[in-house]
Parts: C-alpha cells; structure tokens; sequence
C-alpha cells in the first residue's frame, strides 16, 4: 500500500484552509455591507437613486450613479451615497429622498395611474427629477426617450411647461461657474426645466450627462466623449456636480453675499 | 357727605282760599274797590243826615262780601335752609408728593413737607371756614375719572392694602402717573348725582389737561358745562431749586438694529447752576448690567434745552432704557434726574446666521423653509469644501467664496437675531477662537440652534468650550462615550414635549409620531432649568436618565436649542411627510425658531402688571398660564423680581411660589408685590418644567408728574377767571370762595280757614241787612 503524494496531502490543506477562511470571508462581506449601510450623517446625503418608470428596467449606465457620488465626495464636502440604489416610481420608497434621475434610449411607455400619482406626490414635497437622455445623437438630436420623457412628464405636471434655463441660472453656479451644458455629447447651449416657486422640480438634459460619467470597473471610462474629448468630460463632470449641489444648497448661490465674488468671476472668465 | 339742613322758625300768614282762580280774586277786588268809592264819593257829596252812616254801614257791607267771596285762611308753615352742594376736586396726582413752599429749597422729599400735606390743610381749613353751610363732596383726581374720597377731614393711610385680585380700593392714596382735570370735570358732568353750585380745585396747577395751551374759552367750557364757577386754590407758588429730564420722545417705533432717535428735554429751575449738563442713555439688561447707548451734553438756556441722542437696541421685545442726567450743584429735587423707558422694539424681520459645515438634505430642508418665510432674512454660509477636497479647478472657475469666520462672529455678531450652527465643526472652521464671544453673545439676547450631524456638538469640539455653558445640555464626561451613536431610532416624546406650547402645531400635525433618526450625537443631561422635548427611547446618560434628543432652555437674555439629530428633513421626505404633505417640518421649525424669538404664541405664560409701576407703592402680576403648565405634572412656578442693570440697590431678587392650581381651575393667578424703589426689573416666571416666561417693566418715582416740578399758579387762576370763580393761594388767609345762598326749602304747611264760610256768609248778610235799613232811613233806594 502507498501512502498518498505530497501534492495530495497539498489539496487536503488547501482545502482545509478555504474552508476554515470562507466563514471569516463571510463575516467580512457582512461587516463591509454593514458599514456601507446608511448611518449616522450619511441618511442626508447626496443620493443619485435611478427611476425605473415606463417600462425601463435599470439606468442607461448603471455604473453613473456611483461614479456621481465619488466625483462629488471628491470634490466637494457633500457627502453622498457610494451604493446609490433605484427606485421605482410606484413606490412608496420614491418620497424617501429629495432626488431621482431617470435615463434611457428607448421611448418610455405610458406612465400609470400610479406612477403619475407618485411622483406628483414626490414633487409636492419639492423632490427633483433629472431627466436625462442617453440616446441622443452626436449633434444633439433628442432619442425616443428624451421625447416620450418629455410627453410623459408633462402628463404628470401638465400645468407647466419646461423652460431654457438662463445662463446666470444659479444651477450653473452651485459649485463650478458652468459656461455651458455639456455631458458625453456637446447638446444644446441651455439646459430646460420646469420650475416652480422659483425652484427647478425637473430639469432636462439632451447632453447625456450618464454617458460621460459611466466608469466601468476596471477604472476606465465607458464612453468617449465628443467632440471636446477629456476635457469636456470635466465640463460634464462638473456640470453633474453642480447638480448634486444643486439639489443639496437650493439656491445658496443666489444669495448677495456671493454676488460681488461671482460678477468678477464670470466677467473675468468672459474676457476673450 | 349730604349735610342735614337746619330747621327754622314756624311762620304763619294769611291768604285766601286757594280754590278761588286769580281772576275771581281780581274781579271781587276790584268791584269792591269800585263800590267803596261810589258809596263814599256819593254820599259825602251828598251831605244830608244819615249819609255818613250810609257810608259806613256800606263799606262794612262790602267789606264782609268781599271776606264772604275769598273766605281768607291761615297757613302755618316750617322751613329749612340746604346749603350749595360744592365739590372740591383735589388733585392726587404724584406731583403732589413733591416739596410744598416751605420746603422749595433745601429739603429732600423725604423729609419736607409735601404739596399733598398743604392739600389736606386746605381742605380742613375749606371745611372750618364754610359760613354758607355749603355740602362739600371730595374728590381726587389724577387719572381717569374723579374718584369720591371718604371725606373731607379722613386723614390719608400711608399704603392702601391690595385686594385679592390685585387691584386698589379707590382712596386719596391712589397716586395718579397723570394730572387730568378735564376727565374729571367731565365725569361729573356725566354723573346722574346732583350737579354742583360750584367747584374748587385744590392743586399745584401742574396740569396734564387742560394744558398750558388751552385758550379762555376752552378753560371757561370745562364750568360751562356743569354751569358752575370753578374757584382754585393753589398748594404751592414756588419753584423748587430743580434740574430735571423734562421730557423724552421718539418718533415712530423702535425697530432692531436700527436707530432711532431719542428727543430728551433738559430744565432747570431756581438757582441750580446748569450750564452744561450731560445725559446718557443705557440699556438695563438681565446680565452684563448696563450698556451705553448714547451720551450727549445739554446746554440749557433760559432752563430748558433740547438734546438729540440716536440709540440701537439689537433685540426685540420690552427693553428698558434708563436716561440719566448728571446731577448740577444745588439740586434739591435729584430722584428726577434719572428716567425709565419701557421701549417696545419691533423685529422688522428676524434676521439669522444660518451657517452649515457640509451641504445636506437636512440642511437644504431649512434653507428652503427659511428662505419661503418673508419674515426671515437669512444669511447663509455653507462649507462646500473641505481641505481635503480635490476640486480640480482653479479659483476663477470656482464659485466659492471664503468663509468669513472672524468678521461673522466678531463685527456682524450682534447684528443676527439668531444663529444655527449646522453640523459645523468649530475647530476645522476656525470658530473655536470665537466660542467665548458667541457664548457672550447668547447671554446678552442672541438665540442659538446647534442642529447636530458627525460634526456638531462633542464632534465639533464644543464639549469642554465657553459654548458649553450656553447649551441646555451638558456633556458626557467618560472618555469612552462615543461621540455619537449611529443607530436608527425614533425620538420619544417627553411628558414636557407633549404639553409646550412651541411644539403644539407639529402634534397637531403628526400626533405622537416622529419619522425615524439615523441615529444622535451622544449627549449629556438636560442641565436644571432647562427642557427636554425629545428623548432616546433606550439611550440613557451616566445619570441614568433618558438622553435628550432635543433640548432648549433660557440663557441669560438669550435662548438656546440643543437639536442632537440631523433628520427633521424626515418630516418631509418620508411616509409622514408624505401623508401630512411635509407640514410637521414647517410646523417644528416655525415653533423653535418663534420659541427662540419670543413669539408669544410660544410662551408659558404671560405676565403683566395690574397697574402701571410706581416706585414704593405696592402693585401685582398677572399671571396667565397656559394648558400646558396646568396640566403638568410637574406644575410648580416660581416668580423671580430680578433688578437689572447696575443700580444703587444691590441685585435684589425676589421670589414667589406660586400655589399649585388644580385643573381646571382658572389659569389666571395675580401675585401681590410690594413697593419697589426706582428702576428696571425683570419678572421671571419659572416653571419646575423648566420653562420661563419673562416681562421687563420699569417703576418710577415721579415719572411724567415730577418732570416738570414747577407748580402753575397762572394756570390755576387763568382758569377761575375764565370760569367765573376765585383764585387763592394756599397761605391765604381766607380760602372761602363766594357760593350762593342756601336754598330755602318749605318742610312743614298747614292751612286752616280763620271762619266756616258760613259765618263769612251770615256776617256778610247781616250787614248788607244793616246797610238796606240804613238807606231806607236816609230815605233813599
């Protein structure tokens, strides 16, 4: 009888091993998804949710949110959540968080009873809602989806309808002084939004804000961004941040304190 | 007093019965008058025998008819004499408690005698000098209505005792602020009482109304109407040797933060030397004592001078301010150098500092609640940046402004009605250094909100700072507390957070639900005298209590709010916010920031005097309790008499425990308070449930009366003059004024017949018989 090889008795401690580690691997992804958890000082944090309406499954880009969040922690002070979720228009969820995005390519199917009743509800306690348009083409031309988002949302607040944002709108000046919109394609030189009371309740953007932040997980970008290429991407990536800012600081930026500061800013930035 | 008239003599006379009309009498009269002259003239012209006894026997005839027709009677009557009703009007006003003539010069009022001493003599000599047996009624007046003293020679009790409810029985000691003749002319013109014959008005002439201004006509109307001359004694003719504050006025209203301008008037009288005098204006305050408002210098000529100071008051609410003139050499009188205002500053808006250490949803929440309220001028400074932060842009592309931490809580401080620190770490921010003066700033009047998050309170480097002391909670000592505790939970209500009236309107709203807290800053007991509205439902402090969630309490002048959470945006976003369509967000934050500022609809209590303060006479609080002290479990109040600011008597507190009322008994409780001397007081209200209430009120000596304590006999004479009566001064020898015959009032009357109208009628027979046969005798018809 021959007792069994060395590489034998090798797998029977490997083996071993993974099992007496897999527990402690175990107990370590439960502590991890503990701590990523909301916690204290994170519940009002910036939280880039994804709205699945319309018969749309997920985000155009389900890596945008996330790479949203990181860009603001970055930075800015915000804090914001690094595992945004989805939420769906029908949920009761939606009202739990003062912001929701939508995006797509493919035109959006009716919207329900439901989801028409759920998200007036979210914009009378004052949530906002991005629309933005992944499939726009490269001279800015509105996919299906920018379209039937915009017929869609306007069933939902029919007694408003979406307006050019000026340039010295204080969305462009939350954070970074934004020139212009720009996203993953250079779009149109003005954002549009429904405003009411003053305050932005849905701002469209046919610019593809998602495309140029989607950042695939072997750290690279998923999408070239044309015609300005990296540098536009910053543009869209400050633009995005702007937003978040937005959504967290109202119009902070309007108020007189800032205004001597950001006159000279923009005059200087105007010089040829 | 009515005076019981006289009885005189019984009186008899004659007359004629009173069933016989005027003309009847008349015409008897009158043909009998014409009978006698015929029979006479006739039979005298005639001259034959028997003519004479023709003509007597007629006139006799004619005679006993006449009687017959009239049938004359006796009446027998008695009478008694009722002297002029006189009401005698002495002025009770506080001028009257100022130095009379024989004290003008040299003596403090508290030694000399007094223009109300020089009063009472006047009355009691009025009284000893009535030779027309004249019913004289006293009355005081001062302010309001004449009020009816018990009598003329009733010597004046030192204090009048309170009754129960606070207020005074009417009598000479009621110390009048004003010197108003006119109101009281006029309520005894619309008495149903008797009218008066004449009037006297025992006085110093230092009148309110009629003013100094009023016209001969419109001092003659005030006798008019009553239709009676109104004579004047004058208690005092000399002015004494006085500097005084005469007047204080400003226009409009007094608004925080913004000056106005106070309009002083400065006299000076005798030989009081008073060239230049200098006078300053200061805020008495509940600590700090005193600050100084203004100060300026008065150049009086011919003894008056006007002096314009321009004075801020940073808060709102009743401020007293005190006036104070420097005293000039050979003032005799100087308790009038120095004035106390109750000056009620408006808000025109709260103005706030909101300034946040990290933008978030609980902080964008406020923004926009704040920002919708046209009430509410914010001014906001948010931390967008951290160091750390790789902003990835230069300057010019940023829209970021430095934080200006050292002109914000140093110069601009005072000028904020309120602050909330956001989640904002003091060390990172560079706050710490201006912790003390924040702290400072509270005690003197500010409002304070720490709203908490990973950087406030313990996090943000507050435990061991000056600011601690201002905060309605203490901290945690133990080194291994943690600084915070991250678990979810919803706050409890507190049995004090079910009842105070700041958070009523969110129950309202939400009943007893809370929307869930992703979890607290870790802090410490609530301190004495300050309230927990929300606590940890299974947190607990090294005492062992439940840990205060949400806690606020009075600081000095100032208000603090200890908020531990960072989620009442959850009372928008979220199922609740939801279902109440995020109205408990407004509702809580409308009730802190209103409890902070005072907002009535937010206190305990109130208070308020019964009557106006004068200094050293006994007075009383109102206190008005809302449901939410009566139904408290803890129910026991204190009221506190704090004097505020430096003053020449030590800090003098007083306190008063309030007996516990029953529920539903009346919430309305009035405290008895003794004299107080002269100056700005504080009443607090504390409750064993940790709220107060408070009511700033300033007590004088003098006041308006003792402004100007020159005395006007031109006034007092004008007016007899105008009004048809007599002007004496007090040293007169005589004070009795000319009044008007008593009225001669028939109380007793008989009437009898002298005769039966029979024997008039037979007697009148017989001698008509008599006459017939004499005529036959003369032979004639």
């Amino acid at each position: 009888m021959t007792h069994a090889p060395f590489p034998v008795a090798r797998l029977r401690i490997r083996t071993i091993m993974a099992v007496a580690l897999l527990p402690v691997a175990l107990v370590a992804l439960v502590l991890l998804r503990t701590r990523s958890a909301a916690a204290f000082g994170e519940e009002g944090a910036f939280h880039p949710r994804a709205l699945i309406v319309g018969g749309l499954t997920g985000p155009a880009y389900s890596t945008a949110s996330a790479r949203w969040s990181f860009e603001l922690m970055q930075r800015t002070s915000a804090p914001a959540r690094t595992r945004p979720s989805a939420v769906r228009a029908d949920d009761p969820a939606l009202v739990q968080e003062p912001f929701v995005w939508l995006s797509g390519r493919q035109a959006l199917q009716p919207f329900t009873a439901q989801e028409i009743a759920s998200l007036r509800r979210f914009f009378g306690l004052g949530g906002i809602l991005l629309v933005d348009d992944a499939g726009v083409s490269d001279n800015g031309n509105p996919s299906p989806f920018g379209r039937s988002a915009r017929e869609q949302i306007a069933r939902v607040l029919p007694d408003t309808m979406p307006i050019a944002l000026s340039s010295d709108h204080v969305l462009f000046r939350t954070f970074y002084i934004v020139r212009r919109p720009q996203g993953r394609v250079e779009g149109p030189a003005s954002l549009d939004a429904i405003v009411r009371g003053g305050a932005i309740q849905v701002l469209f953007t046919s610019h593809d804000l998602g495309g140029a932040l989607a950042h695939g997980a072997t750290g690279s970008w998923e999408q070239w961004v044309t015609p300005g290429g990296e540098a536009q991407r910053e543009y869209a990536i400050r633009l995005a941040v702007n937003i978040a800012m937005y959504t967290l600081c109202s119009n902070y930026k309007d108020d007189q304190v800032h205004a001597p500061t950001l006159m000279r800013r923009r005059a200087a930035t105007l010089k040829p | 007093m009515m005076r019981i008239p006289s009885f005189g003599a019984r009186e008899s006379q004659l007359a004629v019965n009173a069933d016989l009309p005027v003309f009847a009498t008349t015409a008897t009269l009158v043909l009998a008058a014409v009978s006698l002259i015929v029979l006479i003239g006739i039979e005298l012209r005639r001259r034959s025998r028997g003519s004479t006894t023709v003509a007597i026997t007629g006139t006799f005839a004619v005679l006993a008819l006449v009687i017959a027709v009239l049938r004359p009677v006796r009446i027998t009557a008695r009478h008694s004499s009722i002297g002029p009703k006189v009401l005698v009007l002495a002025d009770t006003s506080r001028s009257m408690n100022l130095p009379s003539d024989e004290s003008a010069r040299g003596a403090s009022t508290a030694t000399s005698t007094q223009r109300r001493d020089v009063r009472e003599r006047v009355l009691e000599q009025l009284r000893s000098q009535n030779a027309h047996d004249a019913r004289f009624e006293v009355f005081g007046f001062g302010e309001g209505p004449a009020k009816r003293r018990a009598s003329v020679t009733q010597a004046p009790e030192p204090h009048t005792p309170l009754r129960s409810d606070g207020e005074s029985t009417a009598s000479d000691t009621d110390i009048g602020n004003r010197s108003d003749l006119s109101t009281a002319l006029a309520s005894i013109h619309e008495s149903s009482e008797e009218h008066p014959q004449a009037i006297i008005v025992v006085s110093d002439g230092r009148l309110d109304s009629p003013d100094e201004t009023a016209s001969s006509e419109q001092l003659a109307a005030l006798g008019a109407r009553l239709r009676a001359p109104i004579h004047t004694i004058a208690t005092t003719s000399r002015a004494p040797d006085d500097a005084s504050i005469r007047q204080i006025s400003f226009a409009g209203s007094a608004v925080a933060h913004v000056p106005f301008p106070l309009k002083i008037v400065v006299g000076c009288t005798g030989s009081v030397a008073c060239d230049s005098v200098s006078v300053t204006a200061r805020e008495l305050r509940e600590e700090g004592g005193s600050v100084e408002l203004a100060t300026g210098t008065a150049h009086p000529v011919d003894g008056t001078a006007t002096l314009d100071l321009s004075v801020t008051l940073d808060r709102a609410g009743a401020r007293i301010v005190e006036i104070a003139m420097q005293t000039p050499a050979g003032d005799s009188l100087p308790d009038n150098n120095r004035r106390w205002l109750v000056v009620n500053v408006a808000r025109e808006r709260i103005r706030l500092l909101h300034v946040a250490g990290r933008p978030t949803s609980d902080v964008r929440a406020l923004r926009r609640w704040l920002k919708r309220d046209a009430s509410v001028d914010v001014v906001a400074f948010f931390i967008l940046r951290s160091r750390t932060s790789a902003s990835n842009a230069s300057v010019d592309d940023l829209a970021l402004i430095p934080f200006p931490v050292d002109e914000l809580f140093t110069d601009h401080l005072p000028s904020f009605d309120a602050v909330v620190l956001h989640d904002f770490d003091a060390h990172s921010n560079g706050l710490e250094k201006h912790l003390r003066n924040l702290s400072r700033y509270v005690r003197a009047g500010g409002g304070l909100i720490m709203v908490g998050g990973p950087h406030a309170f313990a996090s943000g480097g507050y435990a061991s700072s000056p600011l601690a002391d201002v905060l309605p909670i203490s901290f945690e000592s133990a080194r291994e507390t943690p600084e915070s505790d991250t678990a979810p939970f919803v706050p409890a209500w507190t049995p004090q957070g079910r009842l105070a009236p700041l958070v009523a309107p969110l129950r309202a709203i939400v009943g007893d639900q809370l929307p869930v807290m992703p979890g607290a800053n870790v802090i410490g007991d609530v301190k004495p005298g300050n309230l927990a509205l929300w606590s940890h439902p299974t947190r607990r402090t090294s005492s062992g209590a439940a840990m205060p969630v949400l806690a606020l309490g009075d600081q000095g002048n100032g208000r603090a709010i200890a908020l531990a959470v960072d989620g009442t945006w959850r009372l928008e976003f979220s199922e609740l916010g939801a279902q109440t369509s995020a109205r408990g967000f407004s509702a809580l934050w409308d009730g802190l920031l209103g409890w902070l500022m005072r907002d009535p609809r937010f206190e305990p209590a109130s208070l308020e005097l019964t009557r106006p303060c004068s200094a050293r006479v006994p007075n009383g609080i109102k206190v008005h309790s809302t449901n939410a002290i009566q139904g408290s479990t803890s129910g026991r109040q204190t009221l506190e008499i704090e004097a505020l600011g430096d003053q020449t008597s030590s800090k003098r507190v007083l306190r008063f425990e309030l007996p516990p009322e029953p529920h539903n008994s009346p919430p309305s409780v009035t405290i008895a308070l003794p004299g107080l001397e002269p100056g700005g007081y504080a009443a607090r209200l504390v409750s064993s449930a940790g709220t107060t209430t408070r009511l700033h009120f300033a007590c004088e000596l003098g006041g308006d009366e003792w402004a100007d304590p020159r005395p006007d006999v031109a006034r007092l004479r004008r007016l007899a003059e105008a009004t048809g009566g007599t002007f004496h001064l007090a040293s007169d020898a005589s004070l009795a004024p000319p009044l008007p015959e008593p009225t001669v009032v028939s109380t007793e009357r008989h009437v009898a017949p002298i005769a039966p109208p029979w024997l008039w009628t037979t007697v009148a027979t017989l001698l008509l018989g008599v006459h017939w046969v004499t005529r036959r005798r003369a032979g004639l018809a």
